[in-house]
């Protein structure tokens, strides 16, 4: 509409204007017509200084008629635009048009995007690609993860998995390379599921000062529809573990509607529970309880089930890879003094679990029990001595013991041990930890979670006895989860016996959060369960002493599990992603088949200094079960880090077992897993994304389009500028919004004589 | 070791029984140390006739024994303990949970409510540990029958010198029959339940049988026991705890 408006008020389309040239084709009449307009002017300031009317009704009067005389100035001057048109059939232009599956949505009067694309480009001889070829040698390319060539509609499939803009306008500025090209003209819904960021084709065409011409299919909302947004899940957990995951969900037309969460564990179902759907626009973070019971790499699928009247119901789940780890992982867990709580902790994990507690208890001044461990060996010297021994544990557990048991480098290995090595360590309350130990000022005081202050102890012999209860923060992680919903588990809090406390901790650090609060017996809170990353790692503080009450207690009944299942998963969100001495990543879990799967490697020896000097072999097993190796190569930048790009061929998974040595021994292997096979990202924010096509168009010099206003798309590329062009003059003179700029300013003037009296 | 510390903590420091409000049935107030728990029971039948006795069967040997226990405890040990503190619960006391360890005397002579069946089965099926002491002769028949009751899963087994319970703290590396305060009336033996019945798990109960550790703890200060006697008294009242609070 508004384009129609320009073009009757200047004849010429805006393209032509931004890139057309002003210039005056002066004569010399041109210059006479401008001395009778200089003494008009003069004459009509004399007129105007003296006579009828007030000083601000004549000074308007005169401007008036000097923009009057201005204007037919101007015009006598001849003012021309000055555009290079291209030559018809004479150059190229490129025709991107989308064939990913977003492309089959139907949510332009319930046709699906794809037949705007085949109605105006699917044939020569119909639509915009007929008034395209008329003027230019038109080039067709079809493109989701790249572009390539297409002669003929039945190529159009829109099956594409992804849509990557920046690789498709990227490709076919080079495929066009050396030819007269007067622009590209991408048709698209603008939704980019590519990594890489856009701006770097942007960049590319800008450089070549080749413009885009976009046109955006699809509407920018979607009036039904239900989208799984976000689901963030730990690349790797231990068998046994139960997680707790925000699952972000968004919708439109279902305001307030309660619908079904379901979490699948490869088809099997793990998780269900009834959600409000937030309003729309509003996404809302759902947390969703689940536990992981099989090893191996695991499919989770979060899904909503599909509404009635919804348009794309693909969005409606998302899924994420865990390896689920059927491995032992070690916790040291030293106790200063027998004590139930020592009891009930290791009683709490199972024989035959996955976590395993190698305890070591101070039975006496210098005598020690040990227990959980592998052999005569380990812990004879009582609490490790070298960083070898202590970091070949995952996390650590220490109990009422006093800091001045510790030597100072035995302070500086724990704190190195959640720093450097990643571990996760954990201090439990009593007699002898925290403040009242002797802690404050040490080495580990400086990664602990919470502030301790030894001029403010608990008063020896007195016990705080308290209630407690998780905090928001709590409440929306899996270690505090004692029941199958939030509710549940709130009520389950609110029902569990006092338990006694002999720590005062009235802070914590800036960085920490409080999961657990206490209620003392004069209503005061205290933070009972505190957590905070600290380097690589993790560090807990636990606060009661008693949590054995939770399962003795008489109002608990014998096959109630609350006690065990808090320790144990305490216990794994601890161990939860501590790095082993080789410890694969990869940048994504997915890609596409025939994509290469960039793997990087972290190698440390076993104090976990990096080491740049190994030898890294990653075997991949592929779907079909061949085995390769692929060579991995420290990256040159990062100290122990070792990369590979990894091809892949058939869909399905793949394994890569990463073994690394040095010097002919083992450092260490493992093992992790990706997959090739197609995305669904395409129906992920499915909508017409208008500001990614506008600002492709914008930044390389072309314009945006909406499928109702293309008809001026063949003109407007002929003013690109570009190929062999020849020089076209528009006089702007007589454009219809000259005269009506005069025959207004003369109404002006009459009409506000009429008005103040001076007609 | 132990026979000066039973030298300097236990002969001739008499128990304070002043602090005892009601000797008959003083309550700790828990505050997270370990407190030496005795089980009051109802006597089904006073086998002496009353006539010898001056106090129930399951208060025999109270409070000297838990005092002078008490004492040898927290001085060899790290153990928290609380001292000179008597301790006596019933098996429906609900605050019995507080208390992981117990100790029962003459359990010849023990019955039970259903309530106080329940409270000890709940609380050794929980994590709860329990010692049976100060027995003779056919009085382990009544033990048994009682514990058939509350706990019919398992069954007493004979221990010998190499379970842990042996080595939680001191290293008892035999098991003389003939050592038993009551060898008299037969060999001493020490007599276990497992959990579950498995021997690979914990003990839930342990009987000293023919025996009578609490006898020799409650004289141990008075010069009336050998000081070997007294010394392995207090070695395996020290391991049971030990290994009650550790396993």
């Amino acid at each position: 509409m508004l384009d129609a408006l320009f073009r009757f008020f200047f004849e010429l389309s805006p393209v032509v204007f931004s890139q057309g040239e002003f210039r005056f084709a002066a004569s010399t009449g041109s210059y006479v017509a401008a001395a009778a307009v200089a003494v008009a002017a003069g004459l009509t300031i004399l007129a105007y200084r003296r006579g009828h009317g007030r000083p601000g009704q004549r000074v308007t009067l005169a401007a008036i008629r000097l923009a009057i005389l201005a204007l037919i100035l101007v015009c006598m001057f001849r003012p021309l635009l000055v555009v290079r048109a291209a030559v018809p059939q004479q150059n190229f232009l490129g025709v991107l048009l989308d064939d990913s599956r977003s492309m089959q949505i139907a949510d332009v009067d319930g046709q699906p995007r794809a037949a705007f694309v085949k109605g105006e480009f699917g044939a020569t001889d119909r639509g915009l690609l007929k008034a395209l070829s008329e003027r230019f040698t038109v080039r067709t390319f079809r493109f989701s993860s790249a572009a390539t060539r297409t002669t003929q509609e039945s190529d159009l499939t829109f099956g594409g998995s992804q849509s990557r803009l920046g690789a498709a306008l990227s490709g076919v500025r080079q495929e066009l390379a050396g030819l007269p090209v007067a622009g590209l003209v991408m048709v698209s819904d603008g939704a980019d599921t590519a990594d890489a960021a856009l701006g770097d084709a942007i960049l590319g065409l800008k450089a070549e000062g080749l413009p885009v011409f976009t046109i955006g299919v699809g509407r920018e909302t979607l009036s039904k529809d239900i989208q799984v947004g976000r689901v963030v899940t730990p690349k790797t957990a231990l068998k046994g573990t139960t997680l707790m995951v925000d699952v972000v969900l968004s919708q439109s037309g279902f305001d307030g509607q309660k619908v079904t969460l379901d979490v699948e564990d490869e088809g099997t179902l793990v998780s269900t529970q009834q959600v409000s759907l937030p309003n729309a626009g509003a996404p809302a973070s759902i947390p969703v309880r689940f536990t992981v019971n099989e090893a191996g790499p695991r499919v989770l699928r979060f899904r909503v089930s599909p509404q009635p009247g919804e348009l794309v119901t693909e969005n409606n789940a998302r899924e994420a890879l865990i390896d689920v780890r059927d491995r032992k992982e070690k916790i040291l867990y030293f106790e200063g003094e027998p004590r139930h709580e020592y009891k009930f902790i290791r009683r709490a994990i199972p024989e035959g679990d996955n976590i395993i507690v190698t305890s070591l208890i101070r039975t006496a001044d210098n005598k020690y029990m040990r227990q959980g461990v592998d052999g005569p060996d380990e812990l004879v010297a009582a609490f490790p001595k070298t960083r070898e021994e202590l970091f070949a544990y995952r996390s650590l557990i220490i109990g009422s013991v006093e800091a001045a048991l510790f030597t100072g480098d035995q302070l500086k290995m724990i704190a190195e041990f959640v720093d450097r090595r990643g571990g996760g360590l954990l201090m439990l309350g009593g007699p002898r930890a925290f403040a009242e130990g002797g802690w404050t000022g040490t080495t580990v005081a400086d990664i602990l979670p919470v502030v301790m202050d030894r001029n403010k102890v608990q008063p020896k012999g007195s016990v705080m006895r308290l209630s407690i209860k998780p905090t928001r923060a709590g409440a929306a992680t899996a270690v505090t989860q004692l029941g199958a919903t939030e509710q549940a588990s709130a009520e389950r809090w609110s029902t569990l016996p006092i338990v006694t406390a002999v720590n005062r901790i009235d802070a914590v650090k800036p960085g920490a959060t409080v999961l657990l609060m206490g209620t003392d017996e004069s209503r005061a809170e205290r933070p009972m369960l505190i957590f905070q990353r600290y380097g690589r790692g993790k560090t807990f503080a636990f606060l009661p002493q008693d949590t054995w009450n939770w399962q003795m207690a008489a109002s608990i009944p014998v096959e109630d599990l609350t006690h065990e299942n808090y320790w144990r998963q305490l216990m794994r969100w601890l161990v939860d992603g501590v790095p082993d001495q080789v410890e694969p990543a990869l940048t994504t879990e997915r890609v596409e088949p025939g994509e290469g799967a960039t793997l990087t490697a972290n190698i440390v020896d076993p104090s976990f200094v990096e080491l740049n000097d190994a030898a890294v072999m990653a075997t991949i097993t592929a779907p079909d079960g061949t085995i390769s190796d692929v060579p991995m190569s420290w990256d040159g930048e990062h100290a122990g880090q070792y990369q590979a790009t990894i091809p892949t061929k058939a869909q399905g998974w793949y394994q890569a077992k990463i073994d690394a040595t040095r010097a002919g021994k083992s450092v260490g292997s493992a093992v992790t897993h990706f997959r090739a096979a197609p995305g669904d990202a395409e129906y992920f924010d499915a909508t017409m994304h208008a500001g990614t096509l506008r600002r492709i168009a914008d930044e390389t010099g072309g314009r945006f389009y909406d499928p109702s206003n293309t008809s001026t798309l063949a003109d407007d590329l002929r003013y690109t500028g570009r190929g062999v062009t020849t020089v076209e003059e528009h006089e702007l003179w007589h454009m219809p919004i000259v005269l009506l700029l005069l025959v207004g300013l003369l109404c002006a003037e009459w009409g506000y004589r009429r008005v103040v009296g001076l007609a | 070791m132990l026979a000066v510390v039973v030298a300097s903590a236990g002969v001739g420091a008499t128990p304070d029984l002043s602090t005892v409000a009601d000797p008959g049935d003083p309550r700790a107030e828990y505050d997270g140390r370990f407190a030496f728990t005795r089980i009051r029971y109802g006597a089904a039948v006073d086998l002496a006739g009353g006539r010898f006795r001056r106090e129930p069967t399951w208060a025999h040997d109270f409070p000297r024994a838990e005092f002078n226990f008490q004492k040898i405890l927290s001085e060899l040990t790290f153990v928290p303990t609380m001292i000179n503190q008597g301790n006596i619960r019933t098996l429906d006391d609900p605050e019995l949970a507080k208390f992981p360890i117990a100790y029962m005397s003459e359990p010849g002579f023990w019955t039970m409510t259903d309530a106080e069946l329940a409270g000890l089965s709940n609380y050794l099926r929980k994590g709860g540990f329990i010692i049976f002491d100060d027995f003779r002769g056919d009085h382990i028949y009544n033990l048994v029958s009682q514990m058939r009751r509350v706990y019919p899963e398992g069954s007493f087994q004979k221990l010998d010198a190499t379970h842990p319970i042996f080595h939680s703290f001191f290293e008892i590396k035999d098991l003389d029959p003939r050592s038993g305060y009551y060898a008299r009336d037969g060999d001493t033996e020490w007599l276990g339940i497992y959990e579950d019945n498995d021997t690979r798990k914990r003990l839930i109960a342990i009987a000293n049988n023919n025996h009578d550790l609490g006898e020799l703890w409650e004289f141990s200060d008075t010069g009336y026991m050998p000081v070997d006697l007294s010394n392995e008294a207090y070695k395996f009242g020290v391991n049971y705890v030990m290994y009650a609070m550790t396993h």
